[in-house]
């Protein structure tokens, strides 16, 4: 496609989370033509780690499944996964940009998607889809469901890779698909607007000092239990807990893990911990039910609809214990964690001896979206969430014509907030197309 | 005999939790016309799909049951992959093992694995009988309505504008702008309301492509997505507004002065006036109940005084005849009223105002012109008192949500009143902080921490008027005591309530409210801006409480679900519609008169009642009244529906 001066009416969204899949599907079903680039190798981002999404207890891939089903055999919808943006030039209406498409080591044109591959080859690494916990394959899918369904080879943990011989993918695969050769190659594609939705990080729960640094198994973060939680995760929805493989009868939930400390940590609030924690406490007595989950907390925020009467139904009807204070010290004490906090309330100190500690930890920008701001010529804060152009009446574009926002990467939120935040974008490309 | 398929779902653990799904499957397996049954953990993922679409090619199937969770989820998603290998859509039916027998069942295992059989059993009992079926097309209207003028209404319409299509926007009021022309500054950036909002107020009033009717109700809906006939009522303004320049003389001279709604009562307007002082369209209306001329047929100074001769006393309503093809819902919210709060005394105290009344206190075009003095006696308070969650998160008095927008703007009206009276001080009674969106939390400890805000953990039990105080009496949770506090003056973050008339506009609209009177969305995450009938879209605060910048968020993204939907040339509808057998009909007339879409009519020469095929929507209302058996519903026959009975009560 080469520049002709004509003003481009197709689109580019950068990112392939539910942010990035609603305003996909938005614009290609507007008529207007979408690449979507995605930098693992297939799409639904962060939601395909949850098992259920608060307030209404609905299984994430169920409500995502179909939405990345649809995406992927959309006319009008490219997809380019395993994908990362590596420059950008030109304006609204004709942005050229270049994408580094990363050796998979899988010719996918070939590929059936079978899986025999993944079943045969005998590397086995921690996978960081599972948050650590359970073990991939060097040769991997994201998931069984995963859109496209095409694996690619972690050189890192791949035997051939590492130590120059097994090869079993290459003799397994029954349509010649694999090919050790693959370099990653530079490809252009020309847009006329895009959306940025690159989603979200959590603070890694090494950063944290009174927490043990990460190095006490049976404290995890809020994304591992929803891959505890998950029928499709590492122990397929039981809660286990990692250390010893366990049912935990004591679950501390700790919130604001990172968030609202502007000495330490971030200084914003996540927006989403006060809900997930309720929801996970929720799920686990629902799993255990004579076991006792304690919440600590700051501030309960559930200012979303129906969010109010999810915490109160937890409070009421499921027995979950709120605390209000901050913890100050976790450690290992024989089989057990034992908590230290306050609880504000009664000006008490509080002990709880846990099975298992579940932080809530602050949301971060992906630590790539500052360069990627660089290259798009768009602003992002300190932290490096992309910056709108008006907070109230601007929320999903960027200085620069053409540009627009989605999702986390804009500041951290829910779900629904996301997807209509990412509609918006899609409203705003198609004005803009509209008008040329 | 067909070729049956069974496919089922365990959904993850939520169906497979509870229900048995391989003995299921083998138990599908055994029925005699059924070729192909099996089980997977995510049907509705494309590896489910693919099964799905494989046992159809190799087994030659020619109907498929998909067990798994409730129609309105993946009925579509289903259809698609079957009629992506040359079956008809309509052969493919959903037995909901979710929603109505795993999740409901939790405890019972066995009992829940033989009713899921059973439900399968059923709608295999229907597909045997299921016939192919067409979708209906039908041809859309392009324009769309847009009900409301506040900031959801007024960025929806631009929206669509700017995206091409024809909008007409209706507004109650005589301006736009809604609740947000009434604030100050708003949070976090503390930068002015009213410019912004006029500058977008004006751009809706230039745009070709939007057709702006102030003082405007909708009075009626018929039809359906694509296709809506509408009726809207222009109230009489008594102003010719084609001729009004807007010049004010007319308002300078009204002798009439009440008090404001706008101002929250702490203003007066004219019974001749402006919505507000910078209101767009900048053209006055007469109010009825307090015009002279209409109380005594006295006066008419304004018509004496009016240069271009605009004032038109017999003006009278106006009803005009609007098409269009999808509909913004986006009509706001209301504060709940002070007179219903009795701990709070029922409104009666002067110097007890809500929030939006203070935030008239701190406009500049307001009242006071900016300055913060009490109503009662125009005094400099001294000690102010801020209650947040007045009548929210109050389940068993009030409202049981919370209205997600008064952590924000107490913690913006103290740090104001700490501007403005540097020796005053003001307390926040509060339950929880909720400062959690982009910029929020910096911005509450930043004020608390400049402006040495007092925040007070804990309700307040009464508030009554002493001795030209006003004492507010609480408790602080955090030290467990007592507090009591001789204020000068009390601002109540009161609950956000649906602006009134929205479930009569809802009736019309056959959209569904919530309980409180919200308008319900058809799926909190995958359709947040669709309401449950199709073709009315939601914005704002009419469905549930948000702040400025989520409400334009959600504005916009019915701008873009509306841009998708009206971007085909045909709209497909469903044909699970009614039919009439016209060899039984008689002619009586009942569904005529039953039916709640208007989709039944009589045919006079043929003496015969007819389906109106794009109107009906499948309720079965006229089936359920035809004392003959005469009309039936596309696939839901009525031996269909005994069969189906059969199986469980056999």
């Amino acid at each position: 496609m080469k520049g002709n001066g004509a003003f481009v009416k197709r689109a580019m969204v950068i990112g392939g989370g539910i942010a990035g899949i609603s305003a996909s599907l938005d614009l290609g079903n507007a008529g207007y033509d979408v690449v979507l680039v995605e930098k693992l190798p297939s799409i639904g981002g962060r939601m395909l780690q949850l098992s259920e999404t608060f307030p209404t207890l609905d299984c994430a891939q169920c409500t995502l499944t179909p939405k990345t089903v649809e995406t992927g055999q959309h006319p009008r919808i490219k997809l380019v996964t395993y994908s990362e943006v590596e420059g950008i030039e030109g304006k609204a209406g004709d942005f050229s940009v270049s994408i580094r498409r990363k050796a998979a080591y899988v010719d996918w044109e070939r590929c059936t998607g079978c899986g025999l591959c993944q079943q045969k080859c005998p590397s086995k690494n921690p996978s960081e889809f599972d948050r650590g916990m359970g073990l991939g394959k060097a040769i991997y899918t994201l998931s069984p469901q995963a859109v496209p369904n095409k694996p690619v080879i972690d050189p890192s943990h791949c035997r051939y890779f590492k130590e120059g011989k097994c090869r079993v993918c290459e003799k397994i695969c029954p349509v010649k698909a694999i090919d050790y050769e693959q370099k990653d190659r530079l490809v252009e594609e020309r847009v006329g607007a895009i959306v940025v939705a690159v989603g979200f990080d959590l603070i890694p729960k090494e950063s944290f000092g009174e927490y043990g640094y990460g190095e006490l198994p049976d404290l995890i973060d809020g994304l591992a239990f929803e891959r505890l939680n998950s029928a499709s995760g590492p122990t397929t929805g039981e809660i286990r807990r990692p250390s010893d493989g366990k049912v935990p009868k004591e679950v501390v939930f700790i919130q604001c893990t990172g968030s609202r400390d502007p000495e330490r940590y971030m200084p914003y609030c996540s927006r989403v911990c006060c809900m997930y924690t309720a929801k996970h406490a929720r799920l686990y007595k629902h799993k255990v039910h004579d076991g006792q989950a304690y919440i600590f907390y700051m501030d309960i925020r559930s200012t979303g609809k129906g969010y109010e009467e999810f915490i109160q139904q937890g409070m009421e009807e499921e027995g979950i214990l709120y605390l209000r204070g901050r913890v100050s010290r976790i450690f290992r004490d024989g089989e057990k964690l034992i908590v230290w906090g306050a609880d504000t309330l009664t000006g008490r100190k509080v002990e709880v001896s846990a099975d298992l500690v579940v932080l809530a930890t602050a949301m971060t920008p992906r630590k790539e979206a500052k360069e990627l701001a660089k290259k798009l010529g768009i602003e992002a804060d300190d932290h490096g969430f992309l910056t709108e152009a008006e907070r109230k009446l601007r929320p999903v574009e960027t200085k620069v014509e053409g540009i627009y926002l989605a999702g986390c990467a804009q500041g951290p939120k829910d779900i629904a907030d996301s997807v209509a935040h990412a509609n918006a974008a899609a409203s705003k490309v198609q004005a803009l197309f509209a008008k040329h | 005999m067909r070729k049956l398929g069974v496919f089922i779902c365990h959904c993850g653990v939520n169906i497979a939790g509870t229900v048995d799904v391989k003995s299921v499957a083998e138990e599908m397996g055994r029925v005699e016309d059924v070729a192909h049954s099996t089980d997977y953990i995510y049907m509705c993922s494309e590896p489910g799909q693919q099964i799905i679409r494989e046992a159809i090619r190799e087994k030659g199937l020619e109907g498929v049951v998909v067990a798994c969770c409730s129609p309105s989820m993946h009925e579509n998603t289903f259809r698609k992959a079957v009629k992506s290998q040359g079956m008809n859509p309509y052969l493919c039916e959903i037995a909901n093992i979710r929603e109505q027998c795993s999740w409901v069942h939790q405890k019972d295992r066995e009992e829940a694995t033989r009713k899921a059989a059973e439900i399968i059993l059923a709608t295999l009992e229907k597909v045997r009988k299921n016939e192919s079926l067409e979708p209906i097309a039908m041809a859309i209207d392009r324009r769309v309505l847009v009900i409301g003028g506040g900031i959801a209404g007024m960025t929806a319409a631009l929206d669509l504008a700017e995206g091409g299509y024809g909008v007409v926007l209706i507004e109650r009021e005589p301006g736009l702008g809604g609740h947000m022309a009434q604030l100050s500054r708003t949070f976090p950036d503390l930068d002015p309301a009213l410019p912004g909002l006029v500058a977008k107020a004006s751009a809706v009033e230039r745009h070709p492509k939007i057709n702006l009717l102030c003082y405007s109700e909708l009075e009626d809906v018929k039809g359906y997505v694509g296709n809506f006939d509408l009726t809207v009522r222009k109230k009489a303004t008594l102003v010719d507004w084609e001729k009004c320049n807007g010049c004010g003389d007319c308002i300078r001279d009204c002798p009439v002065e009440y008090a404001s709604p706008f101002e929250r009562g702490l203003g007066m307007r004219k019974a001749i006036d402006l919505f507000y002082p910078d209101s767009v369209p900048s053209k006055p209306v007469i109010d009825r109940e307090h015009c002279q001329y209409f109380l005594d047929k006295g006066c008419r100074r304004c018509e004496e005084i009016c240069p271009k001769k605009a004032i038109n006393f017999a003006q009278k309503d106006e009803r005009i005849e609007l098409k269009a093809g999808a509909i913004v819902v986006a009509t706001g919210y209301e504060l709940y009223p002070m007179e219903r709060l009795g701990e709070y005394g029922y409104g009666q105290i002067p110097d007890v105002i809500d929030g939006l009344a203070f935030e008239r206190m701190l406009s500049p075009n307001g009242p006071t012109r900016g300055k913060i003095l009490r109503p009662s006696d125009g005094k400099v308070p001294k000690e102010m008192v801020f209650i947040q969650c007045v009548a929210s998160r109050d389940p068993d008095r009030y409202m049981p949500y919370c209205s997600r927008v008064c952590c924000m703007y107490t913690a913006k009206h103290a740090s104001f009143y700490k501007e403005q009276v540097p020796d005053g001080q003001p307390y926040i009674f509060y339950m929880d902080i909720r400062s959690d969106c982009k910029g929020y939390e910096e911005f509450l400890q930043k004020t608390i921490e400049e402006r040495g805000l007092l925040y007070l953990r804990g309700r307040v039990s009464r508030v009554f008027q002493d001795d030209g105080k006003v004492r507010v009496l609480g408790v602080d949770t955090l030290t467990g005591r007592m507090v009591e506090v001789a204020a000068d003056m009390v601002v109540l973050a009161t609950a956000i309530v649906p602006s009134p008339g929205v479930k009569d506009l809802a009736a019309k609209l056959r959209a569904t409210v919530d309980r409180h009177g919200f308008l319900t969305e058809a799926h909190i995450k995958l359709y947040p801006v669709e309401s449950s009938t199709k073709g009315i879209y939601l914005a704002g605060c009419g469905q549930s409480p948000k702040d400025i910048s989520d409400t334009v968020s959600q504005a916009s993204a019915t701008a873009s679900k509306i841009q998708a939907l009206l971007s085909t040339d045909k709209l497909l509808q469903d044909p699970l519609i009614a039919f009439v057998d016209e060899g039984i009909c008689s002619g009586c007339g009942i569904c005529v008169e039953i039916c709640p879409y208007e989709a039944r009519e009589m045919d006079r020469r043929r003496g015969i009642s007819v389906v109106h095929e794009a109107l009906c929507q499948g309720c079965g209302a006229c089936i359920a009244a035809c004392p003959n058996f005469a009309c039936e519903l596309r696939n839901s026959s009525a031996s269909q529906t005994l069969r189906m009975v059969d199986t469980f009560v056999a």
